[in-house]
């Protein structure tokens, strides 16, 4: 997982600093949240799938991944599928002992590093007023969160890595000659369709509501918002940023399909998730594994970008029921962008002296 | 013997109007007429719709004019004697090349009784609202319009009707709003689409919106609110395929009373209809920040 996926940090700055609403409601949000689970998923056994009153699973709340798994697996763990459970063990202390840090105002414990010396990006202290990681992140034994390949690792084709080493070099570096150079969140659009699900930290809460024939995912992030049928249509021709998506019910789990992604990032550096090119393929699979957990399942497909298609498995979180979805007025609120342009001028200035 | 059949047929027709007038003829319609319920006993609201008015133009009557923005022709000078008789006003520049696509249709008044009961200051304010339309209207920056305004935008909008919340999800912006039918804490912040709670009275969904900002207006005329506005929305289905909705709006700091508007909503019909995207951000960018960079990007050119 690349830096920027968790750490946008201008769209975001500019949100929040424009209404407030994020960061306080996140934090009454999970405040109220209870229990933290650092089990494994799989949860209770006592836990038996709840049906709307239109007899489809319920899958109903809101969600969010509280996890510690990175995406791709770090060398360290190279060849090993899951930790020990002394690594485990550790770790959670690990992240109980950050989860204090943050509640003390530590520097450096609001972003998700140990330190501020430990982020990638600079400025971090900027950054972190707005992160909110709420109780401790939980340890799972998953060393990444692709599960295949067998190696954690993204099968990017030669070229897509190279474009994703270039994206990363560049991402809080510039230079930003227009406003076609931040990437898709610094412009309030968007972080893509499967990484809305798992960026924790970043107002990451998704609430799920179901209606007779459709699930419907807010995503506070961005406003983003999916309106998945389930009443057996097909694919539409349209193509969309968030693609054109259609959903089933296979046993408890809610299997989605999106293709006709379209691509107007403009920019290289945008990630897998937010440039998706037009052979784009995702199917997502929602199971619930117990009261507050869900496994959520997804296989890329894309012969632009990887060599073949890969799963990832991510387990996310039900927080309690008094959580809310806030209103996430990124565009509205963007001063950022104006004072990111503005810098960009300074640097060209300086440049050319 | 043709001539009575028709007549009955005639008869029956017309009772049949008649009948339908009464019951789309104000808000106890819904005594008239049984909506579809959901799996669990309420109204079934669900569906696609749509407001088919020139509300969003202007909420109070109108006439039709060529532009959104206008501004006073030149005086005329050439004929001697001849005195131009009325003050005339051309469209702005920045919309003229827009020609007839961007003339602004009549319409009758949305709003009960027809006059806005502003106080004397917020009179002078809404004139100068709309005399300032294209610098300050937040629907040309691709902001969340607000309520009630995001319901009669030319865009369709959906309702997905959950057991203890219902969305609203409009395609303008991709703006939701999530009605809570269960008890919900305030909202901890001021908002753009609103804090909405919502609850049954007989048919009708009642929605009480509050925790507005003040930065959202009711239309392209340039009506506005404060921070104090409290909606009252209720949304009655009236046949199948309508809504009668109307808003109480209530705003002490603006207005001397509370005033109502209400209009039918019609359901898209079209089979396989879905809410597509209007991620309009992108549409703006140009107007907001192109002439803020290094180069603006319509240019190629350096900025000044």
């Amino acid at each position: 997982m690349n830096a920027r996926h968790t750490v946008p940090p201008l769209a975001l700055a500019a949100a929040v600093a424009a209404l407030g609403a994020t960061a306080i409601g996140i934090a009454v949000a999970t405040a109220a949240s209870q229990n933290p689970t650092n089990a494994q998923p799989g949860a209770t056994s006592s836990w038996t799938q709840a049906k709307t009153p239109w007899g489809d699973p319920d899958l109903q709340g809101v969600w969010r991944y509280e996890a510690t798994i990175p995406l791709e697996r770090p060398a360290r763990f190279e060849g090993r599928e899951s930790l020990t459970d002394e690594e485990v063990k550790e770790s959670q202390r690990r992240e109980n002992e950050q989860a204090e840090q943050r509640l003390a105002g530590a520097e450096g414990a609001a972003v998700g590093r140990r330190s501020v010396a430990e982020s990638p990006i600079r400025g971090n202290e900027y950054n972190s007023f707005w992160q909110d990681h709420g109780r401790p992140r939980q340890v799972y034994r998953q060393t990444s969160l692709v599960i295949d390949p067998k190696d954690g690792r993204l099968p990017y084709t030669p070229d897509a890595k190279k474009a994703e080493a270039r994206a990363t070099a560049r991402y809080g570096v510039g230079p930003y000659e227009s406003y076609l150079d931040p990437d898709t969140g610094e412009r309030c659009l968007t972080d893509g369709v499967t990484a809305l699900m798992w960026q924790g930290p970043n107002g990451g809460h998704n609430r799920i509501v179901q209606s007779p024939g459709y699930v419907t995912i807010l995503h506070e992030e961005y406003l983003d918002r999916r309106i998945i049928p389930t009443d057996g249509r097909g694919h539409g021709s349209i193509r969309q940023w968030f693609g054109d998506a259609v959903g089933k019910w296979e046993g408890s789990t809610f299997v989605v399909d999106t293709i006709n992604f379209i691509d107007r990032t403009n920019y290289e550096w945008a990630s897998v998730f937010t440039r998706p090119s037009e052979t784009l393929h995702i199917v997502e699979r929602f199971t619930r594994t117990g009261a507050d957990s869900m496994e959520y399942r997804i296989t890329v497909q894309d012969p632009t970008t990887f060599e073949k298609p890969w799963t990832a498995v991510i387990p996310i979180s039900r927080l309690s029921d008094a959580t809310q979805i806030y209103e996430y007025a990124c565009h509205e609120g963007n001063y950022a962008m104006t004072n990111l342009l503005a810098g960009g001028r300074a640097d060209a200035a300086k440049r050319s002296r | 013997m043709r001539s009575s059949v028709v007549g009955v047929v005639v008869a029956v027709a017309t009772l049949t109007v008649a009948t339908a007038c009464i019951s789309r003829s104000g808000s106890n319609s819904s005594q008239a007429f049984q909506p579809a319920r959901t799996s669990d006993g309420k109204p079934d609201l669900n569906g696609i719709w749509q407001a088919l008015n020139t509300a969003n133009f202007d909420i109070q009557a109108h006439a039709a004019r060529p532009a959104l923005a206008m501004m006073p022709a030149a005086p005329r000078s050439g004929v001697a004697g001849l005195v131009r008789a009325t003050h005339v006003e051309l469209p702005h520049p920045s919309v003229r090349l827009l020609g007839a696509v961007g003339g602004v249709p009549a319409g009758e008044s949305v709003v009960e009784g027809g006059e806005i009961p502003y106080q004397p200051w917020a009179v002078a304010k809404k004139k100068e609202n709309a005399e300032h339309w294209l610098e300050r209207d937040p629907e040309i920056k691709c902001y969340m319009p607000g309520v009630p305004r995001a319901t009669y935008m030319p865009f369709p909008f959906q309702i997905l009707q959950g057991t203890d919340k219902i969305v609203m999800a409009y395609e303008f912006a991709g703006a939701s709003r999530t009605i809570h039918l269960d008890k919900v804490p305030d909202s901890p912040a001021p908002t753009w689409m609103g804090w909405s709670r919502g609850r049954w009275d007989g048919d009708s969904l009642v929605v009480e919106v509050t925790d507005f900002n003040e930065e959202t207006w009711f239309d392209r005329a340039g009506n506005f609110h404060s921070d104090q506005l409290h909606v009252t929305e209720r949304y009655t289905p009236t046949s199948a395929d309508h809504l009668l909705y109307e808003a109480t709006i209530e705003d002490s700091k603006v207005f001397t009373r509370p005033w109502k508007i209400r209009m039918p909503l019609y359901r898209r019909l079209e089979s396989g209809n879905k809410l597509l995207e209007y991620k309009c951000v992108e549409f703006v960018e140009e107007l907001m920040y192109g002439q803020l960079g290094v180069v603006d990007p319509a240019t190629g050119q350096k900025n000044k």
